[in-house]
């Protein structure tokens, strides 16, 4: 007992405001993570859910995995998903940064309404895109067709070949909120003397954007695309709800198809090994995003 | 920034110009969705569009009340105590434990941080299959409990890594005068310390709703009932056996949409303060 109250008496006090989180988490994700990994290389179908009785048969899951077609399609498309929202959101996100980084009176609160995309619940997006790209009532079909871009409406979400792009396009849209507001935050930062000396120099806002903004930025940017890429490498409610994975397979990505094969097909075992697989993905990109995040904790 | 330079009155006007049609664009979905839930079912499927209801129409709201087969007003509330709940876990386990990283290096620091950093990368997919398992054992699977336990565990590590540097920024010198006043740890704390992070601890809890609300893999993984299921889970059933039902679809994107929109008029300066710190290391 009095060895406790030692142990307890300086900095280990921490522990016990720190525990019931600690141990909440441990419980409802740290034990999942480990019986996620145990499922994987078990037999575990609806079938033999309520016998009790879960065969070890190895890396069998993985293997036949990896012999499943649409499951490698699956990786393909979620990197495809991944560069392209990253790219689009940046480079937008950026732009828009730049712009409402200059002083104009409306500035502030127009940045501020754009935010509001990237608070709408998943679902909600992906039922405004999938109404919005519908063939017959969508209205980017009325627009193009109004501006004289295409002659016949186009079958957006039904056409294997295309389907995937709508997808990306409605993530943009959520994504782009988040770029600006980071990117906005990180310009504040770069202190204007900075420009009005380099202006002096008879450098021009070309040069001055890349001598003086990219490099100052570079922190930034870098939490900015890590991020970026674990919040798109593991998204799922979008394509879940705006296509289900489909036309024939074309959107499916490894999350959708981890809960396809969970709780559609009921082959909980497959599921489970799918998404370890996306975890591992995640986890190697997740360890940059560390070392920058624990930088500062070295003390 | 501090002293920024002042744009010509010309330039002004073209900027701010420039940024309502940005806004426009940008916020065009919104609008039109807005629009199509006043409009009949027959205006929606009109050739040309109207880009206004020409003939208003409020049925898609008020036939959910009466009837249908997806109870919008019920699966509101129920997503409502849901979320609510999830917060309330969230706020709760995460304060004491993101003052504690913040101020203590007790036994087990870095694990425990590296611990909430890794959870917030997690694809949901991972986890779904194991608390399924889980939740029908401990009986809580096709209740409000389901969704609420696994909730919460979006809103903790989020909140955890956002107060400790809210708990960090606090002087040392508030905390040891309550000591000196005779309060013990947990007072300090509670007395002293918490209404002190009070902004914080706001931007959790809107944040810790807001991942709730949005949900839809928990709500429509664990809890089959249809009475108890949250709104995203019913709006996504409901697309699945009526796809083309836009009047009522639009209504219910709209009454999701009110929450959130309620926290962004009154809590902008929170959301955007979450925005930023949540990736930017602290």
């Amino acid at each position: 007992m009095k060895g406790l109250r030692k142990f307890f008496k300086y900095d280990n006090v921490g522990l016990l405001f720190a525990l019931p989180a600690f141990l909440y988490m441990l419980v409802f994700v740290g034990y999942p993570i480990l019986s996620n990994i145990v499922l994987s290389v078990q037999d575990v179908t609806v079938r033999n859910l309520a016998k009790g009785v879960k065969k070890f048969i190895g890396l069998q899951n993985y293997a036949v995995l990896f012999q499943d077609e649409v499951f490698r399609l699956t990786i393909v498309n979620t990197l495809k998903f991944t560069v392209y929202s990253l790219l689009f959101q940046f480079l937008i996100g950026f732009a828009l940064a730049v712009f409402f980084n200059q002083n104009f009176s409306l500035a502030k609160p127009i940045r501020g309404l754009l935010m509001i995309p990237w608070m709408i619940p998943m679902t909600i997006t992906a039922l405004i895109f999938k109404f919005m790209f519908s063939t017959d009532v969508g209205i980017i079909n009325y627009l193009l067709q109004s501006i004289g871009l295409i002659r016949e409406n186009i079958e957006w979400l039904t056409n294997p070949g295309i389907a995937l792009g709508c997808v990306i396009f409605a993530n943009v849209w959520i994504g782009i909120p988040f770029n600006t507001i980071l990117l906005s935050t990180g310009l504040t930062t770069i202190p204007q003397e900075l420009y009005e000396s380099a202006a002096i120099d008879g450098a021009n806002s070309i040069q001055r954007f890349f001598k003086i903004t990219l490099p100052l930025l570079r922190s930034t940017i870098e939490s900015v695309l890590v991020l970026g890429f674990i919040y798109t490498f593991k998204c799922y409610d979008l394509v879940y709800v705006m296509t289900s994975g489909g036309p024939v397979n074309s959107t499916h990505l490894m999350s959708t198809y981890s809960y396809k094969l969970s709780f559609e097909m009921f082959d909980y075992s497959k599921g489970s090994a799918a998404a370890n697989v996306l975890l591992v993905i995640l986890m190697i990109v997740g360890a940059v995003y560390l070392k920058i995040t624990m930088k500062g904790e070295n003390d | 920034m501090g002293e920024e330079k002042k744009l010509s009155t010309k330039k002004n006007i073209l900027f701010c110009i420039l940024s309502l049609i940005v806004l426009c664009v940008l916020l065009f979905p919104l609008f039109w969705i807005f629009i199509t839930s006043l409009k009949t079912e027959q205006e929606i499927f009109q050739y040309p569009p109207t880009f206004y209801p020409h003939k208003l129409n409020l049925k898609s709201y008020a036939a959910q009340i009466e009837t249908g087969d997806f109870n919008m007003f019920r699966a509101f509330a129920n997503s409502f105590v849901i979320s609510f709940g999830a917060m309330l876990i969230a706020v709760v386990l995460a304060v004491p434990a993101s003052y504690a990283i913040a101020r203590y290096r007790f036994a087990g620091r870095k694990a425990m941080l590296l611990g909430f950093l890794v959870t917030q990368m997690l694809p949901v997919s991972v986890l779904l299959t194991p608390m399924f398992i889980m939740f029908k054992g401990m009986h809580v699977y096709n209740t409000w409990g389901s969704a609420v336990l696994a909730d919460a565990t979006l809103g903790i590590p989020f909140s955890v890594l956002i107060l400790k540097n809210y708990f960090a920024s606090i002087p040392k010198e508030l905390e040891e005068a309550a000591y000196i006043d005779g309060c013990g740890r947990l007072q300090a704390f509670l007395k002293v310390l918490v209404p002190v992070a009070k902004s914080g601890i706001v931007v959790c809890a809107i944040f810790s709703f807001l991942y709730s609300w949005g949900d839809l893999a928990y709500g429509m993984t664990f809890i089959l009932n249809q009475q108890k299921r949250p709104i995203t889970a019913g709006i996504f059933n409901f697309m699945g056996q009526y796809g083309t039902r836009w009047s009522y679809l639009t209504a219910f994107a709209i009454v999701t949409i009110i929450p959130v929109a309620l926290i962004f008029i009154f809590m902008q300066k929170y959301i955007i303060a979450g925005m930023t710190s949540g990736a930017v290391k602290g």
